[in-house]
């Protein structure tokens, strides 16, 4: 009954093609409105097929495969080219065409300048496109298809400023980063496809139950091996270090991908991937651990950080975290909704942030910032919108998400006190970072006399207000994303009050931004003695703990230590010797039999046939 | 009355595959060259039928007979169909030697009498029965599968080999040297 | 019609497609003397495949005409690259490999 939303998917991919094939026959306008309108359409598909969707009964709005044909049918294996339609792939859907249709039409006015026009917008499309293959797929073959090709993209995308060296770099580190990620998902394929003997989520998520106990290891090999991709592709410690560089590609590539959807998509593998997940709880409490880990190490590290976007980018990893923490103590629903509302102010942040360097032509330090209220009034607003839902002032959108998962983290069945610690100690940082940056960006005087900061352009400040008001209004729609989400996961998640804890956690967000405040509206001399006292835990932050020159330090020095000696001892003094004196010594012999050599095809043919006849003689005769 | 029986179809077209053949190497022109081995190809096509292998002589028409000598006759188009002039030659003359010699000890090898009793159980009747491309197929795809992913290994081989021939303009090589 | 026919068939044309092979020096008959041949030794093939009753034969042929439009369709396209530098086609002048 769903078989039209395979427009959904079909149209970003038009897009791409259209785009790709005949970008450079039209206009950049219409380029730019051609890319638009295959997201904006498929997200109005996408509408029709949630209003259809509601219209059923809750219990029937799950598992509605739509299969186009049958693509491979060999023995027992068989592999539809199908899309599950069910309330989880529906709301990734929303997310996915609503927010990207946006940052489309945000990109219209912000990549305005660049040469290569129509190839951005095929690679958005193409992004797009992979993004919602993941979502729908409905079985575990497309969803790692759609999981490369993803990586593909945004491999494409924060390359796409091909001449800067450092982009080029930055792509080819997220891309080997995904692809380790990559390997771990196809050996989890592979291993459920040779314990349930089929790769389709129905088949795989029914016989799971009966088939395995609970902490079965295999269970737990395969959840841990899914684990590796959703981890690289969400930016966990350990996989986490292609995030922050991926910021040097285009901004609203920054919003898209590294922010709103494909970060996303491990949080998405968990929760589509729960019936698996329940069956092993001890990867469950790793999740909720390394997800916790994630959100503190990622919130410290934004505290330092001076790059407008890589403290949004830390800030993104550090909200990641809380999902995982969310999907690890079983409370899907909740890290659904927190990745929902994630989606919206992460993305409105990055699009503002994106105006800021925009309005000053392409700086993005912010300690050259500085007093933009004045010259950016809508830039300003949406942003401190955008800052506010992030820290979890009470009534936004963050406020709801984060506090429901911080509850959940301490009563919740498999949650702690220590969980529920961590996840304080990152809402305290989170808003003490994301004002930071607002206070050293907006507020004070400018710092570089020379920046004629202007206003960005009408076209740019429509999807910032449209998302504004979303992450301001949708974090009342809590209990609505719970039903619908709940019969995916048997049960919807179950609200704690507590109303000590949660002022905690106000008090915390609150605090921060409260000391981000003090520290940064008073005047700089004052506070040098602390600098100096802190510096040793600066250094350290602003180094990204030396994660970077750690894995250099352990992997590459050892790698290429190793690898010179071999170079010389064995390759140049051993094999290279062999070698060459074999290569010498039949030069000096064929030199003396080279006559043999005519160079004339028909006479070495002349004497194969020789050769055969002695051959033929000798069977025959002999 | 000279009856037509299976034995003297397939003499007939056996002699024919035989004549089609001198023609190929006979022609001074490549483009009746190229119009003999067609004759050929479809002779052995019609004995491949009568020895119930109709799949394979349905390849062979397609892609021999089809595809293939289409491409031949192609590049015959391109390249111009100069006429060669036959002149004797020491290379000439030892090859006929050579391949008389060769043909008679083939000969002589025909006439050793089979040691191997027939042994298979795939006779023309159970072919019949579930069909000769099915037949292939199921065989092509148990017992001699990796057989068949090497063939299509060295198909992607040479699709690169091409590419490469293709893509790259060459500089002009050595002058030949008499 | 015994297996002798096929054999002696299989043969003449086998030696029909060397002397083509051996004598000719236009580079595209050569190619279709090679072409000769195989077809030779897969006709024999198929017809022992049919005396033997077994399918081994058809599957080897079928290889060999896998094997036989790869090498085809490189061979055109050397003898294409050939002639587009030298303009020229006769076997007896491309000695470059001469030792």
């Amino acid at each position: 009954m769903f078989s039209y939303a395979w427009l959904i998917l079909a149209l970003p991919l038009l897009g791409f093609i259209g785009l790709s094939w005949f970008g450079n026959k039209i206009s950049k306008k219409q380029a730019g409105y051609a890319g638009c309108a295959t997201v904006g359409l498929s997200f109005l598909v996408t509408l029709v097929v949630l209003s259809e969707l509601l219209a059923l009964e809750p219990e029937k709005r799950l598992g509605h495969v739509e299969t186009l044909y049958q693509w491979v049918s060999s023995g027992s294996f068989k592999l539809d080219l199908a899309i599950l339609i069910d309330p989880l792939s529906v709301f990734m859907f929303l997310i996915v065409t609503g927010v990207g249709f946006l940052i489309h039409v945000y990109s219209i006015e912000y990549m305005k300048g660049d040469p290569e026009y129509s190839r951005f917008f095929a690679y958005m499309n193409l992004f797009i496109f992979s993004m919602l293959l993941l979502v729908a797929a409905a079985d575990f073959f497309f969803l790692i298809v759609g999981w490369a090709l993803v990586g593909l993209a945004s491999y494409l995308l924060i390359g796409f400023w091909k001449e800067k060296t450092s982009a080029v770099l930055a792509a080819r580190k997220a891309f080997v980063m995904n692809v380790i990620g990559d390997v771990g998902m196809v050996i989890a394929a592979l291993m459920i496809f040779q314990n349930f003997g089929s790769l389709s989520y129905m088949d795989v998520f029914s016989a799971a139950p009966d088939q395995f106990r609970s902490n079965d290891d295999t269970m737990v090999m395969i959840t841990l091996l899914l684990l590796v991709g959703a981890f690289a592709k969400s930016a966990q410690i350990p996989l986490h270090t292609w995030l922050p560089d991926a910021m040097e590609g285009p901004t609203p590539v920054s919003a898209l991908i590294h922010a709103a959807t494909m970060v996303t998509a491990g949080v998405y593998l968990i929760a589509r991937c729960h019936v698996l997940y329940e069956l092993a709880p001890i990867t469950m409490y790793l999740i909720a651990g390394v997800g916790a880990l994630t959100a503190v190490f990622a919130g410290t590290m934004g505290m330092v950080q001076y790059d407008i976007k890589r403290v949004i980018a830390y800030s993104t990893m550090s909200q990641l975290g809380y999902m995982f923490l969310a999907v690890g103590i079983g409370v899907f629903s909740f890290g659904m909704f927190h990745l929902m509302t994630h989606a919206f102010f992460k993305a409105l942040l990055f699009l503002s942030a994106g105006s800021v360097i925009h309005g000053l032509n392409g700086e993005q330090d912010i300690r050259k910032m500085g007093g933009l209220r004045f010259a950016m009034p809508l830039t300003h607003i949406t942003f401190l919108v955008g800052a506010i839902c992030l820290a979890g002032v009470p009534l936004t959108s963050g406020f709801f998400s984060k506090e429901a998962i911080i509850m959940s983290s301490f009563h919740a069945e498999m949650g702690n006190i220590v969980f529920w610690a961590m996840g304080v100690l990152t809402a305290g940082m989170t808003g003490f970072y994301i004002f930071r940056v607002y206070f050293y960006t907006f507020m004070g005087k400018s710092r570089n006399p020379e920046a004629h900061p202007h206003e960005s352009p009408k076209i740019m400040a429509g999807p910032l207000l449209i998302l504004a008001f979303f992450a301001l209004v949708m974090g009342f729609s809590a209990h609505w994303v719970d039903q619908f989400l709940g019969p995916v996961f048997g049960v919807a998640a179950h609200h704690y009050e507590d109303s000590m804890l949660e002022a905690i956690v106000v008090l915390a967000g609150l605090g921060g931004i409260l000391i981000a405040g003090i520290v940064y509206m008073t005047s700089k001399d004052k506070l040098e003695f602390a600098k100096q006292a802190l510096a040793p835990v600066y250094d350290v932050l602003f180094n990204k703990y030396y994660i970077d020159e750690i894995y250099d330090f352990l992997i590459v020095k050892p790698v290429r230590a190793i690898g010179a000696f071999f170079e010389q001892k064995v390759e140049k003094e051993g094999i290279d010797y062999v070698v060459d004196q074999v290569g010498s010594q039949v030069r000096g012999i064929s030199q003396g039999i080279s006559f043999l050599q005519s160079g004339k095809i028909r006479t070495y043919a002349l004497n194969m046939v020789v050769g055969m006849v002695a051959i033929l003689l000798f069977v025959v005769f002999l | 009355m000279f009856e037509i029986t299976y034995e003297v179809v397939v003499f007939i077209l056996g002699i024919t595959a035989v004549l089609a053949a001198f023609g190929v190497i006979l022609c001074a022109s490549p483009i009746y060259c190229a119009l003999y081995l067609i004759g050929n190809m479809v002779c052995f096509a019609l004995l491949f039928l009568l020895f119930h292998a109709e799949f394979i002589a349905a390849a062979q028409i397609i892609i021999y007979a089809g595809a293939v000598m289409i491409l031949f006759l192609f590049i015959i188009a391109l390249l111009g169909g100069a006429k060669e002039i036959a002149e004797p030659s020491v290379q000439r003359s030892s090859a006929f030697a050579f391949v008389i010699l060769l043909f008679g000890e083939l000969l002589l090898a025909a006439g050793v009498e089979p040691t191997r009793p027939i042994t298979g159980d795939l006779a023309p009747d159970v072919i019949n029965a579930i069909g000769s491309a099915k037949a292939v197929g199921i065989e092509l795809f148990s017992r001699h599968l990796i057989a068949f992913e090497l063939a299509s290994i060295l198909l992607l081989i040479a699709t690169v080999g091409i590419i490469c021939l293709a893509k790259y303009s060459y500089l002009p090589a050595r002058k030949p040297s008499k | 019609m015994g297996n002798q026919f096929v054999l002696i068939i299989s043969a003449s044309i086998f030696c029909i497609g060397t002397v083509g092979f051996l004598i000719r020096r236009n580079p595209l008959i050569m190619l279709m003397s090679v072409e000769l041949m195989l077809n030779s030794v897969n006709f024999l093939l198929i017809g022992y495949s049919s005396i033997l009753q077994t399918l081994d034969g058809q599957i080897f042929a079928l290889i060999i005409l896998t094997v036989a439009a790869a090498e085809v369709v490189v061979g055109l396209a050397i003898i294409l690259t050939i002639f587009r530098t030298r303009h020229d086609l006769n076997v007896d002048h491309i000695n470059v490999l001469k030792g």
